[in-house]
C-alpha cells in the first residue's frame, strides 16, 4: 500500500513537471513554434552564423544549440516533444549521438513539427536519407558541386558560387517584398521527385548549370542539369508540416549574408546579396509565422432562417457560410482570398461555387439544393501554394418532396376536374328531377 | 595584372621583402609557363604585384607557387612559415568560338543531307528533320586567345522533347575540333522511342571562359520507329507548381426539367368542352319539360327527401364518406318506400 502511494505521488509531481513544458510548445491557437533544436556538426557555426541565429532568437525563438553527436540529445521525454522545430545544420555527421536517428527524426515531421536541414558541398548518406524521407534526391556524386558558368557571383574563380535569382512566385513563402538581389549559394544540387506533389522547389538553377566535381573532367553527361537541379527545396506535409531543405550550408553564413554581389554577365551591382532576406522570410514561413491557416465556424441554413436544419428539401433555396483566419505571428487576422471554393458533395460534387467574402474573415455563398436526395457533404477543401490545407466538411441529409408539397390544381388538369365535377352536378339534378318528375 | 599581399600571422604589416614567383603550374601541359620571375613592391599599396605576363602565358587552370625571401636588409628575427605556397588561379579570357555547324548525315554512307552554320552567341532557329537511319553531326572549334585549342568542362547537347523528356550528350573534344555525332540507330531506345520536335541546346562553358554561353540551337523533327511492348515508358514528368493549386471549375447542378404541359389556355377551352354536355342536358330537361311537381308535400317526408339529396350531395363531396354512406342508407329507404307507397296507392286507387 505504501508503494502505492510513492507511486501516485511521484507520477502527480512529474505531470506537475511537465505541465509549464506542455504550455511552452506550440498548440492549435498559437501555431507559431516556440522552442528550436539547433543541431550542429561544429560549435563554431554558433559564431559564424550568428546573424541567421539572431534573427530566429529576435523573433522570440527559444533556441537550443548541440552538437549533433552529443549523446543527451532527445527530442521526446516520456511521450512528449521537448521541441517544436529542429535546425539540422550538420551536413557531415554520420550518426546522431543520444535518441536522434532517422526514423525518430521522420516521427518528428510526423508529429506536425517544423525541419530545417541543410546539406554543403558534403552531405552524409545520414542527411541524404533523411532529405530522401522528404522527396528530395540529393545528388549520388558525393564529389559533386552545382557549377553554373553563366550564373556565378562575379567574386568567383571556380563558377561553384552560384548567383540564384530563379525564385518562386509565392508571396507567403517569400514574403510581399521582392528580394532584388541574387541569392549566394555553394553546395550540392537536388532533385525533387516528380510524382510528389508535397514538395517545391524555392530556388532553382538556371538552364546551364550542372552538378559535377568541378576539379575533374567529365567522363559522362551529369544527372542533374539546368533548371530541374533545385538549390533550395520546401515541403509540406499533409498534416501541415513544414520542412525546408537546402543544398548549401553556406548560403545561412554570415559571410555570404553581408557579401555584395553581382551576377556574372549582368551590370547590376549589389552591396548585399539575398541571402538574410531570402533565409528570414523563409524561415518566417517554415516555423507557420505565415501561411497558416484555421477555419472557424460552418453555417449553414435556409435563407430566411437562421438555425440550421437538421434536413433540407430538395430545391429548397440555402446560405452556406465560413470564418476562416490567418496566423499573422502574434495573432488570427481575417483570411482575404477569393478564390475559396465550397462543394455540395454525396460520392461527387453536385455543386461547387466560389465563395464570395466580406474582407473581414467570413465567406459565404447561397445556392438551391439540388433535386437528387441522399446523404450530402458541405465541403471545403483548400489548397494553395504555401498555405496549410483546409479539409473541412459537414454532413446534412437532403429528402424529397412530402406527398403535400407537390403542385396543386394544375391548369392542364382543369379538363379533367370539369368532367368529374359536371358528373356530379349531373348526377345530382338528375335524382331530383327523375324522382319528382311528373 | 597579379597583386600579392604578404602580411604577418597576425595580419599587420611586413618588412621588405623578396616576393617571387617561382613557377605557374598549367593544368594541361608540363612544365612552367613563368619561371623565377621578381614581383615588384608597391609602398603605396603596400602589395607586390606583376604587370605584364609572359606572351605564352594562355587562358586556362593554374597553380602559381609563390617563393617569399628575406630581404638582405632585414633583422634576423622573421620567420617565413612555408618555403613554397602554392595558390590554384584561374586565368580568364574570351575563348573564340568558329566554324560551328550542324548537320543531318545520311547513314552509314555519312553523306551530308543538310548542313547549317550557326552563330552561337546567340539563339538560332534551325529547323531539321531526320528519322532512326540517319544521324546529327554538331561541330566546332574552340580556341584560346593565344590560338591553341580549349578543351571546356561543361560542353553539352541537350535534346529537349515536347512531352519535357531530356536527354544530355557530351560534345568531345579531340585534336583541333569539338565534335558529337548521335547516331539515332543506337539511340532509339535511350530516346524512348519518342517521335516529335526535339528542342536542340548546347551548354559550352569553364571557370577559365569568360564567354561561357548556353544557345538554343533551334529544333528537330525526329521520326523514330514504333515503341515495342516492352520498352521502357519515358519518366514522369514533374506538373508544374502554380497549376497544380488553382480552383477548380464551378459546378451548378442542372435541375431536372419537368414534362413540358400544354399551355394553359389549350386547358382552358378543353374545360369548356367538358363542361359543355352538362349545359346540354340541363337545357335539354328544360326543353323535355321537366318538373319536380311529386315533391312529397307532407313535413317529414319531405325533411327526408331533402335530407336525402343533401346526403347525396355530400358524398358526392367525398368527405366523411362511411358516416354518410349508413345514414344514407337508412334516409333513402325512408324516401323511396314513401315514394312507393304512393305510387302503389296511385295505382291501386
Amino acid at each position: 500500500e505504501a508503494n502505492m502511494m510513492n507511486l501516485s505521488r511521484s507520477v502527480a509531481l512529474i505531470s506537475l513537471f511537465l505541465l509549464p513544458l506542455l504550455s511552452f510548445s506550440f498548440s492549435v491557437d498559437n501555431p507559431t513554434d516556440r522552442r528550436v533544436l539547433v543541431l550542429l556538426d561544429d560549435l563554431s557555426l554558433k559564431s559564424s552564423h550568428s546573424i541567421f541565429f539572431s534573427t530566429l532568437k529576435s523573433r522570440g525563438f527559444d533556441l537550443d544549440f548541440k552538437l549533433a553527436d552529443d549523446s543527451k540529445l532527445a527530442l521526446q521525454r516520456y511521450g512528449q516533444y521537448l521541441y517544436d522545430g529542429l535546425i539540422i545544420f550538420a551536413p557531415s555527421t554520420e550518426r546522431f549521438g543520444g535518441a536522434l536517428d532517422s526514423k525518430s527524426i521522420a516521427d518528428f515531421v510526423d508529429s506536425g513539427r517544423d525541419l530545417i536541414l541543410s546539406a554543403d558541398t558534403s552531405a552524409s548518406d545520414l542527411i541524404r536519407g533523411i532529405a530522401l524521407e522528404c522527396g528530395v534526391d540529393f545528388d549520388e556524386d558525393s564529389s559533386a558541386m552545382v557549377i553554373d558558368h553563366s550564373s556565378f557571383s562575379l567574386s568567383d574563380g571556380d563558377h561553384t558560387l552560384i548567383a540564384a535569382d530563379d525564385l518562386v512566385k509565392s508571396d507567403v513563402i517569400l514574403g510581399k517584398t521582392k528580394i532584388e538581389a541574387p541569392v549566394l549559394f555553394r553546395g550540392v544540387a537536388h532533385s525533387l521527385n516528380p510524382t510528389n506533389n508535397l514538395v517545391l522547389k524555392v530556388l532553382s538553377a538556371s538552364p546551364s548549370a550542372y552538378s559535377a566535381n568541378p576539379s575533374s573532367k567529365l567522363s559522362s553527361p551529369p544527372q542533374l542539369t539546368g533548371s530541374a537541379i533545385s538549390l533550395v527545396s520546401v515541403m509540406q506535409a499533409r498534416n501541415n508540416a513544414r520542412v525546408v531543405i537546402s543544398g548549401s550550408l553556406q548560403l545561412f553564413s554570415d559571410r555570404l549574408f553581408r557579401s555584395g554581389v553581382q551576377k556574372a554577365g549582368s551590370p547590376n551591382k549589389y552591396e548585399k546579396s539575398g541571402n538574410e532576406q531570402f533565409a528570414t522570410e523563409l524561415s518566417k514561413w517554415v516555423f507557420h509565422e505565415r501561411g497558416h491557416l484555421k477555419a472557424g465556424s460552418l453555417v449553414h441554413h435556409r435563407v430566411g432562417e437562421t438555425d440550421e436544419p437538421a434536413i433540407y428539401r430538395i430545391k429548397d433555396d440555402l446560405e452556406f457560410s465560413v470564418e476562416i483566419l490567418e496566423w499573422s505571428g502574434r495573432s488570427w487576422e481575417p483570411y482575404v482570398a477569393d478564390d475559396l471554393q465550397v462543394q455540395f458533395y454525396m460520392m461527387s460534387p453536385y455543386v461547387l461555387k466560389t465563395l464570395s467574402t466580406d474582407k473581414k474573415g467570413m465567406f459565404h455563398t447561397s445556392f438551391k439544393v439540388p433535386d437528387v436526395y441522399g446523404v450530402f457533404q458541405f465541403k471545403v477543401e483548400y489548397e494553395k501554394l504555401g498555405y496549410t490545407t483546409l479539409s473541412l466538411s459537414k454532413q446534412i441529409p437532403v429528402r424529397p418532396y412530402r406527398h403535400n408539397e407537390y403542385e396543386r390544381f394544375i391548369p392542364t388538369a382543369y379538363p379533367y376536374y370539369g368532367a368529374c365535377f359536371t358528373t356530379m352536378a349531373g348526377f345530382f339534378v338528375f335524382s331530383f328531377v327523375y324522382l319528382y318528375h311528373k | 595584372m597579379l597583386a600579392v599581399k604578404v602580411s604577418t600571422v597576425l595580419g599587420s604589416k611586413t618588412a621588405a621583402l623578396n616576393v617571387k614567383l617561382a613557377q605557374a603550374l598549367s593544368s594541361g601541359s608540363k612544365g612552367s609557363v613563368i619561371n623565377n620571375q621578381e614581383l615588384k613592391f608597391d609602398a603605396d599599396s603596400a602589395t607586390y604585384f606583376l604587370d605584364s605576363f609572359p606572351e605564352n602565358f594562355d587562358v586556362g587552370k593554374y597553380t602559381f607557387v609563390f617563393e617569399i625571401l628575406l630581404d638582405e636588409s632585414a633583422q634576423e628575427k622573421l620567420y617565413i612559415t612555408e618555403a613554397q605556397t602554392k595558390i590554384p588561379i584561374a586565368a580568364t579570357g574570351a575563348i573564340s568560338i568558329e566554324n560551328a555547324e550542324i548537320a543531318v548525315l545520311d547513314g552509314d554512307v555519312g553523306s551530308v543531307e543538310s548542313q547549317k552554320k550557326l552563330d552561337l552567341t546567340k539563339d538560332g532557329a534551325v529547323s531539321l528533320s531526320a528519322n532512326h537511319l540517319q544521324k546529327l553531326r554538331l561541330s566546332y572549334q574552340l580556341n584560346t586567345p593565344l590560338g591553341h585549342v580549349f578543351k571546356p568542362h561543361q560542353a553539352f547537347l541537350k535534346l529537349k522533347h515536347e512531352s519535357q523528356v531530356e536527354h544530355i550528350f557530351l560534345v568531345k573534344t579531340s585534336g583541333k575540333k569539338s565534335e558529337l555525332v548521335l547516331d539515332f540507330l543506337g539511340l532509339v531506345e535511350k530516346l524512348y522511342y519518342l517521335s516529335g520536335k526535339y528542342e536542340i541546346q548546347l551548354t559550352i562553358g569553364d571557370a577559365s571562359m569568360e564567354n561561357s554561353l548556353l544557345s538554343n540551337i533551334g529544333h528537330i523533327e525526329l521520326d523514330l520507329p514504333e515503341r515495342p511492348e516492352k520498352a521502357a515508358q519515358p519518366p514522369v514528368q514533374p506538373t508544374d507548381p502554380y497549376s497544380r493549386y488553382g480552383p477548380k471549375a464551378e459546378i451548378s447542378h442542372i435541375f431536372r426539367v419537368p414534362e413540358k404541359l400544354p399551355a394553359k389556355q389549350l386547358s382552358l377551352v378543353f374545360l369548356g368542352l367538358i363542361v359543355l354536355p352538362f349545359i346540354a342536358f340541363l337545357i335539354g330537361l328544360t326543353r323535355l319539360g321537366v318538373n319536380i311537381k311529386s315533391f312529397p308535400s307532407s313535413v317529414g317526408a319531405a325533411t327526408s327527401a331533402l335530407l336525402f339529396h343533401g346526403g347525396i350531395g355530400a358524398v358526392l363531396n367525398i368527405k366523411a364518406l362511411s358516416l354518410l354512406g349508413v345514414f344514407l342508407s337508412f334516409v333513402g329507404h325512408s324516401t323511396l318506400s314513401h315514394l312507393a307507397s304512393a305510387s302503389n296507392k296511385l295505382k291501386s286507387a
